[in-house]
C-alpha cells in the first residue's frame, strides 16, 4: 500500500502541481484548503506525513495547525514557507514541525525531505533496536567504544565533543536548533549562550577533517537557525 | 603677584552683595575710635575716616545710601565730634569750611565709586550672559535631534538662570500671559513653530535676565529649525535616492525580467505540441532554470528594496565566518562538482557578530560574481584576517583588471560593465556589509594579478 500524504496550501495552483508531482512518486495524496479542513483530514483519515504551508489566508495559520495537531498526534509534518526568515523557520521547528522548505522548491528535494523524515521516524520507533555503528562517508561513529574514526584513523574528541557529534549523527537530516543542541549537551542553565555550540561545530569540523571545497561535510549549516547532520545519502 | 590677588579677592568681595555683618563692624567700629579719641584726633582724621565709609557704602549698596551716608557723617562729626560737642556750632570757622568741603567731597566720590560699581557689575553680568549664550549655542549647534535640544535648554536654564521649572510645550500655546516668575517663549522661526517655552522663576526677572532667555529660546529655535531642515534634506535626498532605484527597477523588469517568463511561457506551448521525449526533458528543463533564474532576479529586487529602504532588521549572533565561507564552497561544488575555491583562513579567527544568513548571501554574491571572471580551471582564493578593529576577507580571482573607471561603479545597482551583466549581487552585498557597519571594497590585484573585493566586518 504506498504512503498517505495530506498537502494543506490555500493556492489551488500549488496543490495541484504537489499532488501530481507527489503522485508520481507513487504516493496516495489527499489535499485542503485551509487549517480546519485539514485537522479534521487529518483526525478521520490519518496520512503518513503532512505537507503544511504556513501562510493559508484564513487562521488558524499552519505555524497553529501544527501545534494543534501535536497535542495529540506525532504524525510528521513538513512545513512550506515563502518567508525565507529564520525567525518564522525556528518557530515552525518549535511547534513540532519535523522539516520545513521554502518556496520555491524542486519537487525532488522536497521527495528527498520525505524521505528522510519518514526514515528518521522509522528509526527512532522503540521497536527498532538503536544503531550501534553510523558511517557516512569517510566517517564512521562506534557508539557502543565511543570511538570516531575518519579515513580508518582515530579521531580524539573531548566528552563534548563527542556528544555534539552524537546528538547530531543520531539525528540525520533533521534541523536540530542552536538552543536544543545547547540544552542537550551542556544543560538548560547555559541559557542563550548559543556561541558555545558554534565554537564546538567549529572545533569538532576540523578534527574531522572537513573540506568544504570538495563538499566533504558531515554537519550542515542552516543559516540562523541550527544545524543539521547530513543524511545517509549526502547530497 | 599676592599683592594682586588680595586686591582681586578685595574687590569681589565688595563687588559682592551687601556685606551687613562687615558694614556694620566698619561703621561701629569707626564711631567707637572716633568717639573715644575724639579729644586726640584732628578734624582731618574724621573726615578722612568717614569718607572711606562712604564710599564703601557706595560700592555695596548704590547712591543713595551714599548720600545718605555722607549727610549723616556729616552731621556725627558736626554734632559730636567738632567743639563745641554736641551741638551744630563750631568754634574754629575753618572747620566750617573743612566740614562743608568734607560733605561735597563724599557725595561726589559716593556717587562716583556707586557709578563704577554699577558698571563693572554689569560688565561682570554681560560676560556671563556671553559665556552662557556661548555653552549654549555650541552644544546646540552639536545636537542632531529636537530631544537633544529640549534636554540642553533645560539643563542651561536650570543652572545657569536658576529657573525652577522648565517645559516645552508641543506647538503653540493660544494665549500668553506673561507674570512676574512665568514666562512663555514661542520658539519660531519664520512660520515654523516648533513649539513653546515655558520657564519659571522663584524671583521675578531683571530685564537683563529676560532679554538673555528670550535670546536663548531664539537660538534654540534656531537649532530646531536647522535640525529640521537636515532631515528635510535626508528624506528628500532618499526620496531621490528611491525614485532613481524605483526606475532602474522598471527597466531591469521590462527586459531582465521578462525574458525568463518568454522563455517558459514558449516552453510550456512548445510542450504541449512536442511528443518526442528527449525534446521533452530538454523543454522541462528550461522552464526550471529559466524559473530558477527569475526567482533569484526577484529575490534580488526584493532584497536591493528593503536594504534601500533601511527596514533590513539584522539577526546578529556571535558566529564563525569560517563556517560561512565552508557554506559557498559546499555550494560551489555542489553547482559544478570542480574544486574552484582556495580557502585561506588563521587558525583561532575569532567569532564576530553578524547575521549569518545575510553574509551568507553577501559571499555567495561575490563568490559567484569572482567565479565568473576567474580563467576556466583556475580557484579563486579566499583569505582571511585580522587587522585593527574589524576582520577582513578577500575574495580574489585571477581574470583581468578591471578598468578604473568601472571599479567605482561596479557595486552600483544596474551598473552595465563593459562585460555586460546586469549587476545586482554586488550592491546587495554591499548594502549587506554597509547594514553590518562593515564595508565592501574593489581593487585590482597588483601587476595585472587579478581583481579583489574585500569584505571589512568589525568587531562587536
Amino acid at each position: 500500500m504506498s504512503l498517505k500524504i495530506l498537502v494543506v496550501d490555500d493556492e489551488p495552483q500549488i496543490r495541484k502541481q504537489l499532488s501530481i508531482g507527489l503522485s508520481g512518486y507513487g504516493y496516495t495524496v489527499n489535499t485542503a484548503d485551509h487549517g480546519q479542513a485539514a485537522l479534521i483530514a487529518i483526525a478521520q483519515h490519518p496520512p503518513d506525513l503532512v505537507i503544511l504551508d504556513i501562510s493559508l489566508g484564513t487562521p488558524p495559520d499552519g505555524i497553529e495547525v501544527c501545534h494543534r495537531l501535536r497535542e495529540w498526534s506525532k504524525i510528521p509534518v513538513i512545513m512550506l514557507s515563502v518567508h525565507n526568515e529564520e525567525k518564522i523557520k525556528v518557530k515552525a521547528l518549535n511547534a513540532g514541525a519535523d522539516d520545513y522548505l521554502t518556496k520555491p522548491f524542486g519537487m525532488e528535494e522536497l521527495h528527498a525531505r520525505i524521505q528522510a523524515v519518514l526514515r528518521r521516524i522509522t528509526s527512532e520507533q522503540p521497536s527498532v533496536s538503536p544503531k550501534s555503528e553510523i558511517r557516512v562517508g569517510a566517517l564512521s561513529i562506534d557508539m557502543i567504544n565511543r570511538l570516531v574514526r575518519v579515513d580508518d584513523q582515530e579521531v580524539h574528541l573531548t566528552p563534548k565533543e563527542y556528544e555534539l557529534l552524537r546528538l547530531l549523527a543520531t539525528h540525520p537530516g533533521k534541523v536540530l536548533t542552536h538552543r536544543v543542541i545547547l540544552n542537550a549537551v551542556w544543560g538548560t542553565e547555559y541559557g542563550e549562550m548559543d556561541h558555545y555550540v558554534r565554537v564546538f561545530v567549529n572545533q569538532l569540523r576540523k578534527k574531522l577533517r572537513e573540506n568544504p571545497t570538495r563538499n566533504i561535510r558531515y554537519i550542515l549549516n542552516e543559516p540562523g537557525i541550527g544545524y543539521r547532520f547530513v543524511g545517509d545519502d549526502p547530497t | 603677584m599676592q599683592g594682586d590677588s588680595l586686591k582681586k579677592s578685595i574687590r569681589s568681595a565688595l563687588l559682592k552683595r551687601p556685606q551687613w555683618p562687615f558694614l556694620t563692624v566698619l561703621i561701629f567700629s569707626a564711631t567707637l575710635i572716633t568717639g573715644g579719641f575724639r579729644a586726640e584726633l584732628t578734624l582731618a582724621n574724621f573726615t578722612m575716616i568717614y569718607l572711606l565709609i562712604v564710599v564703601i557704602i557706595a560700592i555695596q549698596l548704590g547712591t543713595r545710601a551714599a548720600i545718605a551716608v555722607s549727610f549723616l557723617s556729616f552731621l556725627y562729626i558736626n554734632f559730636f565730634l567738632t567743639r563745641p560737642y554736641y551741638t551744630f556750632l563750631v568754634a574754629d570757622p575753618r572747620e566750617v569750611l573743612d566740614l562743608f568741603v568734607f560733605l561735597i567731597v563724599a557725595i561726589l566720590s559716593g556717587q562716583l565709586s556707586a557709578q563704577a560699581r554699577a558698571e563693572a557689575s554689569k560688565a561682570h553680568q554681560r560676560a556671563q550672559e556671553q559665556v552662557i549664550l556661548f555653552e549654549l549655542t555650541g552644544q546646540l549647534n552639536q545636537s542632531a535631534e529636537p530631544n537633544a535640544v529640549y534636554q540642553i535648554l533645560d539643563r542651561v536654564l536650570r543652572t545657569d538662570l536658576n529657573a525652577r521649572a522648565v517645559f516645552i510645550l508641543p506647538k503653540e500655546r493660544a494665549t500668553f500671559e506673561h507674570y512676574q516668575t512665568l514666562h512663555y517663549f514661542l520658539l519660531q522661526i519664520e512660520a515654523e513653530i516648533y513649539g513653546t517655552l515655558c520657564v519659571v522663576f522663584d524671583d521675578p526677572l531683571s530685564p537683563e535676565k529676560q532679554r538673555l532667555l528670550q535670546t536663548c529660546a531664539s537660538q534654540a529655535a534656531m537649532a530646531l529649525h536647522r535640525i529640521a531642515l537636515a532631515e528635510r534634506a535626508r528624506k528628500s535626498h532618499q526620496f531621490e535616492e528611491s525614485d532613481r532605484l524605483k526606475t532602474a527597477i522598471l527597466h531591469a523588469v521590462s527586459h531582465d525580467l521578462r525574458t525568463p517568463i518568454t522563455v517558459i511561457k514558449t516552453s510550456a506551448h512548445n510542450l504541449q505540441r512536442l511528443y518526442d521525449p528527449q525534446t521533452q526533458l530538454e523543454i522541462a528543463q528550461t522552464i526550471e532554470s529559466e524559473a530558477d533564474h527569475l526567482d533569484k532576479l526577484v529575490g534580488n529586487l526584493l532584497d536591493l528594496s528593503r536594504l534601500r529602504a533601511g527596514a533590513l532588521q539584522l539577526n546578529r549572533q556571535l558566529n564563525a565566518l569560517e563556517e560561512v565561507v565552508g557554506d559557498v564552497a559546499a555550494r560551489v561544488w555542489q553547482l559544478t562538482h570542480q574544486e574552484r575555491i582556495q580557502i585561506d583562513f588563521p587558525d583561532d579567527f575569532p567569532l564576530l557578530s553578524f547575521d549569518y544568513g545575510l553574509i551568507l548571501q553577501a559571499l555567495s554574491n561575490i563568490v559567484e560574481n569572482a567565479l565568473r571572471y576567474e580563467p576556466p580551471g583556475g580557484q579563486i582564493v579566499i583569505r582571511a584576517w585580522i587587522e585593527g578593529k574589524s576582520a577582513h576577507l578577500a575574495v580574489i580571482n585571477h581574470g583581468a583588471a578591471i578598468e578604473a573607471q568601472d571599479l567605482d561603479h561596479i557595486m552600483e545597482p544596474f551598473y552595465k560593465g563593459h562585460r555586460g551583466h546586469i549587476g545586482l549581487g554586488l550592491p546587495i552585498a554591499k548594502g549587506i556589509l554597509e547594514a553590518h557597519q562593515g564595508a565592501l571594497t574593489a581593487e585590482n590585484v597588483a601587476h595585472g594579478q587579478g581583481v579583489q573585493l574585500i569584505l571589512t566586518l568589525p568587531f562587536a
